[in-house]
C-alpha cells in the first residue's frame, strides 16, 4: 500500500472502524456502569441549597479549598492540556470541517496561528504532567502500564497533527495519514481505558454531589 | 460540726479561704488513694494540701497527674476496665486541686470525681449503685474542719 | 459465621453498584486524594493513597463486571485476588483509614472514595481481615449491648451520679416523651458529666426527654468492622426503643460515628425509614438556640477553638450549628486553618482507636492536627465527640502540648443558670 492509498484507509474505513468501535463502546461502558444501578437512600434527607449532584458537577472543577498547592501540576498543567485539547480538537477549521461532515453542525474556528500557538502549550503542559508523574512518589507508585499507554495515545494526536501542519519528519500525505491514525487509536481505546473519565467524571461527580447533598453537605 | 448532706457539704466547703479549701479538698480524695497505684496522683495530692507549695511546683504536679489521668482513659472500643477506670476519676479529682487557686465549683467537682472513682470500683466488684463516698466525704470533712477549730 | 476469602470476594463482588463503578473507570491516578489525607501527608508513604486502598476491589471489580475484564479472566490473563492480599489490606483499609471522607472531598473526578472503603470493610470482614480491636467491641455488642462491656447497672450508676452532682433527676423508660437521648459506651465510662448537662438543658429549656433500658447505646462497632448483619442488630434496638416508647426525636450523643449509623445508615440497615427523628445533640442544642430557648449567662473569656468531628461536620452535614454555639460562650472563639467541612481527622475514627497496633501510626498522623492548634494557640480546644476528644488528649500528651480538651454539650450547660 502506498502512502496514499493508507491516507484513503486512515481517512475511510479506519475512520468509520474507529467511530463505530468508539460509539458502540461508549454506549457499551455507560450501560455497563450505570446499569449496575443503586439502592434508594431511605434515610431522611437534608436538604440545603447547593448540595447536589448538578451542583458538584460544576464545583468538583475547582481545586477544594487548600488542595492546589499540595498538587499544582495536576490542576494547573492539567487544566491546561484539556482546555488545549478541546480548543486544539474543536475550534481548528479542518477539524471543524471533518466534524461537520459528521454532524451536521458548524461553528467558527479560530486562527490557525492561535491553534499552532496551543498546541505547543498543550503539549509542554502534558510533559508536564508526565514529568510529574514520574516524579511524585504518589503518582508513581500508582501509575501502571495504562497511564503511560494513554499519555501516549493522547499525546500523539497532538504531536503528530503540529508536525504534519509544519510538514516535519515524514513527507506531509504519510504524515497527515499517521496523524489520523493516531486519533483513531485514541478513539478506539477511549472507552476502555481510564480515558473514559472524559464520560464517567461528570457521573461519578454526580452521584458523590447526590450522596452527599442527601446529607446536607454541599461537595 | 455535723455535715448530712450535699448543700451542707458544699456551703462548708465554699465558706474556707482558698488554701485550707485546697487542703480539705486533697483530703478528701486522699479517701480515694486506694482506687489508685498512681504515685504522681499521690504525690501531686501530697502537695496540695501545703500551704506554703508555690505556683511552679504546683504546675510540675499538675502535669504529672495529668500523664495518669490522659493514660488511664479507655479507649474507644475497648472492654471497659472499671479498675483502672476508677484510678482515672481519682487522677481527674486530683487534677481540680493541684491548682494555686481553687473554686467552690472546683472543690465540689474534686469531690464528685472521686465519688465517680468509687462507683467504678462498685461496678467491678458488680455491687450496686448507692455511693457511700459520699458518707465517707462528709466525716473526712468533718474531721478537717473539727481539727481546723483549735487552731488560731 | 464463618470467615473465607470466597466469602470476602463474594461480599466485594456484591458491593459493587453503578457509583462504585462510575469511581472506579473515572480514576486517573492523580494522587490528590493522598494529598488530603493524613495518613499520607504525616507519614510520606504513598501505599497510604486512598484509591489504593480499594485495589482488591477494583481488580474484582474490572473481572466480574467489565466485558474485557471478564475476558481476560476466561483467558487467565487476569491476576485474582488472594487471602495474602487481603491480610496485607488490613492495615489499609482499618488503622490508615478513620472514614474521615477528606478524600471523597477532593477527587477531581469527583469519586466518593469513603463510601468505597465503608464497603470494602465488608468484603474484608467477611473474609476474615479485620482487626481484633473491632471485632472484640462488635461481640460484646452484639453479647452485652456495648462494644466496652457496659452494662444496665453501670448505667444506673451513672444517672444516680448525675442525679446527685445537677440534683436533676434522670428519666429512664419514660413513654410518650419528645426525646430519647442515646449515649455511647465512651460517655458512659469516660464522661458521666455529659449526662448531667443533658438533664440541666432539658429542664432549662422545658423539654420531655428519657433514656431506654433496652436501647441506651447509640454506636455501632458493626458498621465500622463493615458488617451489616450484625450493625442492622445493633441499630434495630435503637429502633425498637425508639418505638416501644413512641419518642418524637432520638438524640445521638457526642460521637461521630454513632450519628453516621442512626443518622444515615440506620433506615437503610433495616430496610424502612424510621417513624422517628434522629438528631445529633449539637442540632438539638442548636433548634434550641435558634427558638431563644437558651437563656446562658456569662461567656468564657480564654480562647476556644472547635475541632469538627468528621462523621458529625463533613459526612453529617452539622457544620455551622457548633459555630453559632461556640459564639453564644466564647468572647475569643478562633477557627483553626481548614475549620468546618475540610477539618483535618483526630486520626481516631472509624474503629481506629480501638486498633492497638495503630497507635504509632495515629499519633504520626496527629501531627497534623497538632499544626492545626500551633496556629491558632487556644487555651482550650472544644469538640463534640467522646472519642475524638480522648484521641486528641492523647495526642497532645504524647506531643506535651498542655491543652485542655473539652465537651460542647457540656461548656453550653456550664453555662445555664442554676435554677
Amino acid at each position: 500500500m502506498d502512502t496514499l492509498q493508507f491516507l484513503t484507509w486512515v481517512r475511510g474505513t479506519g475512520l468509520n472502524i474507529a467511530l463505530v468501535i468508539f460509539v458502540l463502546g461508549v454506549l457499551w461502558r455507560l450501560a455497563e456502569i450505570y446499569g449496575l444501578g443503586r439502592k434508594k437512600d431511605l434515610s431522611a434527607p437534608r436538604n440545603m441549597p447547593g448540595a447536589s449532584g448538578w451542583a458538584t458537577i460544576l464545583r468538583r472543577s475547582l481545586p477544594p479549598p487548600g488542595m492546589l498547592p499540595t498538587s499544582p501540576v495536576s490542576y494547573i498543567a492539567g487544566y491546561v492540556f484539556h482546555v488545549g485539547l478541546a480548543v486544539v480538537a474543536f475550534l481548528f477549521a479542518p477539524h471543524i470541517a471533518l466534524l461537520t461532515s459528521i454532524v451536521a453542525a458548524a461553528w467558527p474556528g479560530l486562527p490557525s496561528q492561535v491553534v499552532d500557538f496551543v498546541t505547543v502549550v498543550t503539549m509542554a503542559a502534558m510533559i508536564a504532567v508526565l514529568i510529574d508523574r514520574i516524579a511524585r512518589p504518589v503518582k508513581r507508585f500508582l501509575s501502571t502500564f495504562g497511564d503511560w499507554f494513554t499519555w501516549t495515545l493522547t499525546f500523539l494526536p497532538l504531536l503528530t497533527g503540529w508536525l504534519a501542519v509544519h510538514h516535519l519528519l515524514l513527507p506531509y500525505t504519510l504524515m497527515l495519514a499517521v496523524h489520523i491514525l493516531s486519533v483513531e487509536l485514541l478513539l478506539v481505546f477511549l472507552p476502555f481505558t481510564k480515558l473514559f473519565h472524559a464520560f464517567t467524571a461528570f457521573g461519578s461527580r454526580w452521584f458523590n454531589g447526590a450522596m452527599n447533598g442527601h446529607k446536607g453537605v454541599p461537595v | 460540726m455535723r455535715i448530712t448532706n450535699d448543700q451542707e457539704f458544699k456551703a462548708a466547703l465554699a465558706a474556707l479561704d482558698n488554701c485550707s479549701r485546697r487542703q480539705a479538698t486533697a483530703y478528701l480524695i486522699r479517701q480515694a488513694l486506694d482506687l489508685t497505684p498512681d504515685t504522681r496522683v499521690r504525690a501531686g495530692l501530697d502537695l496540695a494540701v501545703r500551704c506554703d507549695a508555690n505556683e511552679a511546683d504546683l504546675a510540675v504536679a499538675a502535669s504529672g497527674v495529668n500523664s495518669a489521668r490522659v493514660a488511664t482513659y479507655t479507649q474507644c472500643g475497648h472492654d471497659a476496665n472499671w479498675t483502672c477506670q476508677a484510678s482515672h476519676f481519682v487522677a481527674r479529682a486530683a487534677q481540680e486541686c493541684v491548682k494555686p487557686e481553687i473554686s467552690a465549683s472546683g472543690a465540689w467537682e474534686a469531690a464528685m470525681q472521686a465519688r465517680m472513682a468509687r462507683i467504678c470500683q462498685a461496678i467491678a466488684a458488680g455491687e450496686g449503685t448507692s455511693n457511700r463516698e459520699a458518707e465517707a466525704q462528709y466525716r473526712a470533712l468533718e474531721a478537717y474542719l473539727n481539727s481546723k477549730e483549735g487552731q488560731p | 459465621m464463618s470467615a473465607s476469602l470466597d466469602k470476602g470476594v463474594r461480599v466485594l463482588k456484591e458491593m459493587i453498584d453503578a457509583p462504585i463503578a462510575s469511581y472506579f473507570s473515572s480514576c486517573v491516578h492523580c494522587g490528590i486524594c493522598a494529598e488530603a489525607c493524613l495518613f499520607y501527608t504525616e507519614t510520606g508513604d504513598p501505599k497510604y493513597t486512598p484509591i489504593h486502598k480499594l485495589e482488591p476491589m477494583r481488580r474484582i471489580y474490572e473481572q466480574e463486571y467489565t466485558l474485557l475484564g471478564r475476558l481476560a479472566k476466561r483467558v487467565g490473563l487476569s491476576k485474582a485476588v488472594t487471602d495474602a492480599e487481603l491480610a496485607e489490606w488490613q492495615e489499609l483499609v482499618y488503622n490508615s483509614c478513620t472514614l474521615c471522607a477528606r478524600c471523597s472531598a477532593v477527587c477531581p473526578v469527583g469519586n466518593d472514595i469513603v463510601y468505597m472503603v465503608r464497603k470494602m470493610r465488608e468484603g474484608m470482614s467477611a473474609a476474615g481481615h479485620s482487626p481484633e480491636g473491632i471485632k472484640g467491641a462488635v461481640t460484646r455488642t452484639i453479647n452485652i449491648g456495648s462494644p466496652m462491656g457496659v452494662k444496665l447497672p453501670a448505667v444506673k450508676a451513672q444517672m444516680k451520679h448525675a442525679e446527685a452532682d445537677y440534683g436533676i433527676p434522670i428519666p429512664l423508660d419514660q413513654e410518650g416523651v419528645e426525646y430519647l437521648v442515646t449515649l455511647s459506651s465512651m460517655e458512659i465510662i469516660n464522661f458521666p458529666e455529659y449526662l448531667g448537662a443533658i438533664a440541666k438543658i432539658m429542664r432549662h429549656v422545658g423539654k420531655t426527654w428519657t433514656l431506654s433500658s433496652e436501647a441506651f447505646e447509640a454506636t455501632n462497632a458493626g458498621m465500622q468492622i463493615g458488617n451489616s448483619d450484625l450493625a442492622r442488630v445493633i441499630v434495630s434496638r435503637v429502633v425498637a426503643g425508639a418505638e416501644k416508647l413512641k419518642v418524637k426525636t432520638v438524640i445521638s450523643p457526642e460521637c461521630g460515628h454513632a450519628y453516621t449509623a442512626l443518622r444515615w445508615e440506620g433506615a437503610n440497615l433495616i430496610g424502612r425509614p424510621f417513624t422517628f427523628k434522629v438528631q445529633h445533640i449539637v442540632e438539638v442544642l442548636e433548634e434550641f438556640r435558634a427558638a431563644g430557648l437558651l437563656k446562658l449567662e456569662g461567656m468564657a473569656t480564654d480562647r476556644l477553638t472547635f475541632h469538627d468531628p468528621c462523621q458529625l461536620a463533613r459526612r453529617g452535614g452539622v457544620i455551622q450549628p457548633q459555630r453559632n454555639l461556640m459564639k453564644m460562650v466564647a468572647k475569643d472563639f478562633v477557627e483553626m486553618p481548614d475549620a468546618g467541612f475540610m477539618n483535618w481527622c483526630c486520626g481516631g475514627g472509624g474503629g481506629a482507636s480501638s486498633i492497638e497496633e495503630g497507635e504509632e501510626l495515629r499519633l504520626e498522623a496527629f501531627k497534623r492536627k497538632k499544626r492545626q492548634l500551633e496556629a491558632v494557640k487556644p487555651d482550650r480546644l472544644v469538640t463534640a465527640c467522646a472519642n475524638c476528644r480522648i484521641v486528641l488528649e492523647e495526642g497532645l500528651e504524647h506531643y506535651k502540648m498542655n491543652l485542655p480538651v473539652v465537651g460542647l454539650t457540656e461548656t453550653i450547660a456550664e453555662h445555664i443558670p442554676d435554677a
